[in-house]
């Protein structure tokens, strides 16, 4: 019983100094921001005053508030969904060994691991309108109806979609080769035995093994790329044809950073925060997590 | 049981297409991924007027090293460069250390409230960065720390150390208890245990999550755009943003730019890579 009581002891003792870094400097902030959602401040000037629900209720009522969630919805599931394919694709093309196989394993991970602000600026510059390499060969191509500039108003989505497919499906290529690698082979030869053409093994076999992982990259994923505020800010600046792809997050920052509307723009993160909380309950709602395997 | 089946070679899926389709395949992924980072170092090489020729050169006509010249002599990129570096280590050796000792007493303590503990890294972990915008600029503000890079690697904290949290814990978990039982019956003490048994197996683990943290810090856009006003105090992605709002956009120095810091990412990603492996195991990867 004392031993027991020591070991918790420790335990707290050790988990102290994360636990305050991780309360003062994530869960304090979130908190504030709670707070904050119900004033109106400024961002630079020390006035503030309480407002209640007002804020919220002058979201509610702002069509450019609805326009960006639209946006934002838009963006995530077609940046998601792509990146799923792309990624569960990549992982089956480097699935098996062949020559050069860790090297283009090396290359297939690299999208992701360059800053930001690198693979924004360098598809600015291949879809460039005078000097873009690729629609100077999409133009080669002479297809019927083909735009003949990208980062315009009505199809800059387009390219901010294909240039977060390219910088984000690593992420989804990673996790499904480690569970492709764990597939026993056993599974597929009972399918072979069975009759299974190749696509019925990936559809009867691969697939179902592959569920888990997919649904938590599916709600990762999802989550992240409808809060994304670097790609699509990067890409169009607010302004201009980057009024098209002015997402959620980039409104946000707006408000709190052009317009000053701390208060505002602390209202809009918590919406967002709630749409965060109620994704992940569905999520654990609809596949409970297995029981802490180290709890006694 | 019929021979031969047991230990026939990995074809997984048969022969769902010849291998000249394979091939195809694979030089499709190849070149998806890697185009763009070629484009962008053949670019950083053109002189100015092939760089907006058409149609473009695939390959330079004319090498030239002119916006290397001005991205060192006529910017402040080495600066940028140097303040990246420090903000992203003072960020990762406070995470490391408060994450590694955080997340061993996660796995190796019962005490009441763990498995909460656990759940709220594990929400903390999907936090995106833009929820905590406005209250760290305010707090920042309220405590002297804006244009401060001791400020802006305290922010990072806010985002990286329940990421790290999550992913040591479950490195943790994977090294069996019983190897430490062992060498505590062998007449360890618990230090001992931890570092001559435990450490030596959680190494792979804890450098993968430090090369994350680095990662997270190294990329950030947001909290420098925010919180860093001074020239001088400017970390790469802000700094290099301002290249884009100079009178004449120079695309030559924007990809020179691009180069330069790629390439220590590059050497660093492949002299660790085999722990990036292990790393991905644990589902260590965010943004």
């Amino acid at each position: 019983m004392w031993r027991r009581r020591r070991e918790a002891l420790i335990g707290m003792g050790l988990l102290l100094p994360s636990a305050a870094l991780v309360l003062a400097f994530t869960l304090f902030p979130v908190g504030y921001n709670v707070w904050l959602g119900f004033y109106a401040k400024h961002s630079l000037r020390a006035t503030s005053a309480w407002v209640g629900l007002d804020n919220y209720a002058q979201i509610l009522v702002d069509p450019d508030f609805w326009r960006s969630v639209w946006l934002a919805t838009v963006y995530a599931v077609a940046s998601t969904a792509l990146q799923i394919v792309a990624g569960v694709a990549g992982a089956l093309i480097l699935h098996r060994r062949f020559p050069g196989c860790d090297f283009l394993r090396g290359v297939a991970l690299f999208p992701y691991m360059i800053p930001t602000i690198i693979a924004v600026f360098v598809w600015r510059w291949l879809m460039n309108d005078l000097y873009g390499v690729i629609p100077y060969a999409l133009g080669a191509l002479a297809i019927p109806g083909m735009p003949e500039a990208w980062l315009t108003h009505s199809t800059i989505m387009w390219v901010l979609v294909v240039l977060s497919v390219w910088t984000f499906f690593p992420f989804v290529l990673v996790n499904v080769l480690a569970r492709l690698q764990t597939i026993p082979p056993e599974l597929y030869d009972a399918a072979r035995v069975d009759g299974a053409s190749p696509v019925g093994q990936f559809f009867n076999v691969t697939l179902p093994q592959l569920r888990n992982v997919l649904l938590i990259v599916l709600l990762l994923r999802g989550i992240w790329m409808f809060t994304k505020f670097d790609v699509p800010w990067l890409l169009g600046f607010g302004g201009g044809a980057g009024e098209a792809i002015r997402t959620l997050p980039v409104f946000t920052y707006q408000r709190s950073f052009t317009y000053y509307q701390a208060g505002m723009g602390a209202a809009l993160s918590n919406v967002m925060l709630a749409l965060l909380l109620m994704a992940v309950t569905l999520y654990f709602v609809a596949f409970p997590p297995e029981a802490d395997e180290n709890d006694a | 049981m019929r021979e031969g089946a047991a230990r026939r070679p990995r074809s997984h899926r048969g022969r769902p297409f010849s291998a000249a389709g394979a091939w195809a395949l694979r030089l499709g992924l190849f070149v998806f991924c890697a185009f763009p980072l070629y484009w962008m170092v053949v670019s950083s090489l053109k002189v100015s007027h092939e760089l907006l020729a058409a149609p473009p050169t695939l390959v330079p006509h004319e090498w030239d090293l002119r916006a290397y010249r001005k991205l060192f002599l006529e910017t402040n990129f080495w600066t940028y460069f140097q303040n990246t570096v420090i903000v992203a280590v003072i960020t990762t050796v406070i995470v490391i250390v408060a994450g590694v000792i955080g997340a061993y007493a996660l796995t190796r303590y019962a005490f009441p409230g763990r498995t909460l503990v656990a759940r709220l890294t594990l929400l903390a972990y999907m936090f995106p960065p833009i929820i905590m915008l406005v209250p760290l600029f305010l707090l920042a503000r309220e405590f002297g720390l804006t244009n401060s890079l001791l400020g802006l690697a305290l922010t990072y904290i806010s985002f990286a150390l329940p990421y790290a949290l999550w992913i040591l814990r479950a490195f943790f978990q994977s090294i069996p208890i019983e190897l430490e039982h062992a060498a505590l019956v062998d007449g360890a003490n618990r230090a001992q245990a931890l570092a001559y048994v435990v450490m030596p197996l959680a190494l792979p683990g804890i450098i993968a999550t430090a090369i994350f943290t680095f990662i997270v810090a190294w990329n950030d856009f947001l909290f420098a755009l925010v919180l860093i006003g001074k020239d001088d105090l400017k970390t790469l992605a802000i700094g290099i943003n301002d290249f884009f709002h100079m009178a004449v956009v120079d695309w030559g120095l924007i990809m020179a730019a691009g180069v330069m810091v790629t390439i220590p990412a590059l050497v660093f990603f492949i002299a660790v890579q085999r722990y990036l492996i292990a790393g991905w195991g644990a589902g260590g990867l965010k943004g």
